[in-house]
């Protein structure tokens, strides 16, 4: 009965900007505001670039400047897979004595997928092990400069380094003593005369492998190459790890840890450390009208006593859209312990004596139980029955600075209670 | 060798430029020089095998939020990497794009990324930011239709705008329509099967790739003679010789056979008029007969041609040939005196050439932060101006009795000293 515990059967409400549910296992929890928020409601930030292929992470401002690719990986251009360098012997003459050939390494690049290598499209082997390549249209890049300079008069003065490829134009702050000076671009000139297609485009049979397919080209977007020989390797882009903040109190909920091939957290604010979750374990055949008792377990993420009173929603509640049965669920209140790590290991633990109502909680273990609900489906349509109902829970706030207070000699937060509203998909009717 | 420092004075972080368009995007960073990524407009779900297109004016706002906010999530978070809560944003937009569209792209750039402002940019008039010039007729063939619009010193004459439905989704669907009709697929076990019978309706993305690996626009003449014979209205026309055939491997078994006549004449319909004789051609000078006379010179000689279906081979030259072949037609000869035609080519690839302009824009700090709708502005009106729809005056609430009002969405760019 493995798909009982599919995320999707058991989903909580989220009270954001919108009314979102989603199972516990995607959800966080803002401890400074007390709720619960999903991926929607926060917002997300880039917290750290790393190269996918090498792992190395990079500092946003290199990033910045490589524009957010890595120095040493390449991308094959035919494929996209990451390129390998292979090395090749060749004889070379010795730089002291050129009658004597002594073998070196030449390095070139090669694609494991698609048998693509550098030298398809005429890159010379180098006898160094990086090759670095990189490529700008320059005549774009002058033009770009002087544009900018005639719209952004008088707000930037631009210094013009001869030779230079000007990566970004982004205002430049004025010099003192500069003047600003008025700089005159001349328009662009309209030709008269566009050039013909080639006339043996009319009768040459095109060689597929030859032309550049369009994904191909717009990886290229500054080049757009229709040829499969001037195919140049891209440096691999780069991949983001995300941290992410709650909007209300603007705290963050998940913080990554700085080594990309780390995959813990700093901060991780996860519903499912903080808020009690329900599981369903069996359900019997259920009937039309008929009363059936399915069986749920509830555990407890803390490490301390947990008291959950779950309540039945009232007739006309607007969170209430889904359900298609009615439930009525154990009034008492029922007590869930701690988490204790080291429990199984200590055999001398008393076993907390809880008096359990036999007809309400089915077992105990450690940091869960398991309890019954009475379902009563309503509806005798082909969908699943859906039960809805709200878990009231005390959560004590650690991270909240506790006030000092004179009588009191230990720190205990105090105990809010927090409400949750459940929807189970208990599946289709029996027949 | 130094290099300039992406930053300006003062701190701010350079915008983020995105030409949202409805078989492509462009994205990237002000003062560049061409977009970081040119990536299809589509979401793919998962487990769903067909992706899902973003642009789509006919869905409910609900919907298109939700695709909105994924696509611009995936925008950010995979391609440009970084926080959409440093940068300003230049949308480059048609000027055809429906205002429930826009509203919803203001609010998912507002309310879930927090973005600082929002310009929309019309790309018409900034694909001339890149040439220099201020005045020019300017045609986008992109991929649902071809729409032309003058500007004249830098204001677009919004009343002349001419548009038809042939971009590359006609050009698609003509050609699924003569490859089910005239091609046939081998596979390994049989051979001259029909295409139908074999693999079913050919996916958009193989009729995409054979169009642009072996298709092209034929001159004037040859493009004459492929009409008549299409048509065939003496029954003596004879088609010119066709181009080879090309075999095109479906994937590792199937092989389609494409018939070379397909190749030159799919981009016909391109120029073919119909029954209103209008044609890509037809556009330009339909849009310079409604334009006012003394702007009609510098306009023709001025035209400048953007998108991605411009990019197919010997379509700027057939362009140009059936201009000045039309423009001898009776119902043109005396209404238009001018009858040169001159065409630029800007600095970029005209798929690009908005973007890039929106990109030299987006450079100009302090006109960009002066010309966008910011957040605040946008959270106390609710709404983001149109050209259609500018007169709702703010609320009283919104600026103090002493300040200027917050400027609201005229030209984007201004000739006052």
């Amino acid at each position: 009965m493995a798909s009982l515990l599919q995320p999707n059967r058991v989903v909580y409400l989220v009270c954001g900007e919108k009314k979102i549910r989603s199972p516990l296992s995607q959800l966080y929890f803002c401890r400074y505001c007390s709720e619960l928020r999903s991926l929607e409601c926060v917002s997300h930030e880039v917290d750290s670039h790393y190269c996918p292929s090498c792992l190395e992470n990079m500092p946003s401002a290199e990033a910045k400047l490589k524009k957010n690719r890595c120095a040493n990986c390449f991308d094959c251009p035919c494929c996209m897979h990451t390129l390998s360098t292979r090395a090749t012997n060749i004889p070379a003459p010795l730089p002291d004595d050129p009658t004597k050939t002594a073998m070196k390494k030449a390095y070139y690049l090669a694609c494991g997928f698609c048998r693509w290598t550098s030298r398809d499209v005429g890159m010379a082997d180098k006898s160094v092990e990086i090759i670095y390549q990189e490529g700008q249209p320059d005549r774009v890049l002058v033009f770009f400069h002087v544009t900018q300079e005639k719209y952004g008069l008088g707000t930037r003065l631009q210094r013009q380094r001869s030779g230079a490829p000007i990566s970004s134009l982004a205002g430049l702050s004025l010099k003192e003593g500069e003047d600003q000076k008025e700089i005159n671009i001349e328009p662009a000139q309209a030709l008269d005369e566009v050039e013909p297609l080639p006339e043996d485009c009319y009768t040459r049979p095109i060689s597929l492998p030859e032309v550049t397919t369009l994904r191909q080209r717009l990886l290229q977007p500054d080049f757009q190459p229709a040829g499969a020989s001037q195919l140049h390797p891209k440096h691999k882009h780069l991949l983001m790890k995300r941290s992410l903040r709650c909007r209300k109190c603007e705290h963050n909920l998940s913080k990554p840890e700085f080594n990309p091939t780390s995959i813990k957290f700093k901060i991780q604010l996860v519903a499912v450390s903080y808020i009690p979750e329900v599981r369903i374990m069996s359900i019997p055949n259920l009937r039309y009208m008929k009363e059936s008792q399915v069986l749920l377990t509830l555990t407890n993420p803390v490490e301390t006593i947990t008291h959950v009173t779950l309540v039945a929603c009232e007739e006309g509640d607007s969170d209430d859209i889904n359900s298609t049965a009615k439930v009525i669920v154990p009034t008492k209140e029922l007590v869930l312990a701690g988490k204790d790590a080291a429990a199984e290991y200590d055999e001398l633990a008393e076993p907390q004596d809880f008096q359990d109502d036999p007809d309400v909680v089915a077992f105990r273990k450690s940091n869960k139980i398991g309890f019954f609900i009475k379902v009563i489906p309503q509806k005798e349509e082909d969908e699943d029955v859906t039960v809805s109902f709200k878990i009231r829970h005390d959560f004590r706030n650690l991270a909240a600075p506790i006030r000092p207070s004179e009588e009191s000699a230990e720190a205990v937060p105090e105990a809010i209670w927090l409400t949750h509203h459940v929807e189970l998909s208990l599946g289709p009717l029996a027949n | 060798m130094p290099l300039f420092e992406a930053l300006g004075s003062g701190g701010e972080k350079t915008a983020v430029v995105i030409d949202l368009g409805a078989a492509y995007t462009k994205c990237g960073f002000a003062g560049e020089t061409g977009p970081r990524f040119i990536i299809p407009s589509e979401i793919r779900k998962p487990g769903q095998q067909q992706a899902i297109k973003v642009v789509q004016y006919n869905i409910n706002t609900e919907e298109l939020y939700v695709n909105l906010k994924e696509f611009i999530h995936m925008l950010y978070f995979r391609h440009l990497l970084v926080n959409p809560r440093d940068r300003r944003v230049v949308i480059i937009e048609s000027i055809l794009c429906p205002s429930h569209f826009r509203e919803t792209l203001t609010k998912v750039f507002f309310k879930q990324f927090e973005v600082p402002s929002v310009l929309f940019a019309p790309s018409h008039l900034m694909s001339i930011m890149t040439l220099g010039i201020n005045s020019a007729l300017v045609m986008d063939c992109g991929y649902t239709e071809t729409l032309v619009l003058p500007v004249y010193e830098c204001t677009p004459i919004l009343p002349a705008w001419e548009a038809l439905p042939l971009g590359g989704k006609a050009i698609h669907k003509e050609m699924d329509g003569l490859l089910v009709e005239q091609c046939t697929v081998d596979t390994d076990s049989s051979s001259g099967q029909s295409v139908p019978t074999v693999i079913g309706t050919i996916p958009e993305e193989i009729i995409e790739d054979i169009k642009v690996r072996t298709c092209f626009v034929s001159d004037l003449q040859r493009g004459f003679k492929i009409q008549e014979a299409k048509f065939n209205l003496d029954g003596t026309a004879e088609r010119p010789a066709p181009p080879p055939d090309v075999d095109y491997p479906l994937d590792g078994e199937k092989i389609l056979h494409i018939k070379g006549s397909i190749r030159d004449s799919v981009m016909e319909i391109l120029f073919e008029q119909d029954n209103e004789e209008k044609s890509v051609a037809s556009l330009i000078l339909d849009a310079l007969v409604k334009c006012p006379i003394d702007t009609r010179k510098v306009l023709s000689e001025n035209l400048v041609v953007i998108g991605g279906t411009a990019m197919l081979p010997g379509f700027l030259h057939r362009l140009l040939a059936e201009i000045r072949l039309l423009v001898e037609k009776p119902k043109y000869r005396d209404i238009l005196a001018t009858k040169s035609f001159r065409l630029h080519s800007p600095p970029a690839k005209p798929n690009c050439t908005a973007w890039l302009g929106g990109a030299i824009f987006g450079a100009l700090q302090d006109i960009l932060g002066s010309r966008s709708v910011s957040r605040d502005y946008y959270n106390q009106t609710g709404r983001i101006p149109d050209w259609c729809c500018l007169s709702s005056p703010p609320p009283e609430s919104v600026f103090d009795a002493g300040k200027t009002p917050p400027p609201l969405m005229k030209r984007a760019f201004s000739t006052e000293k």
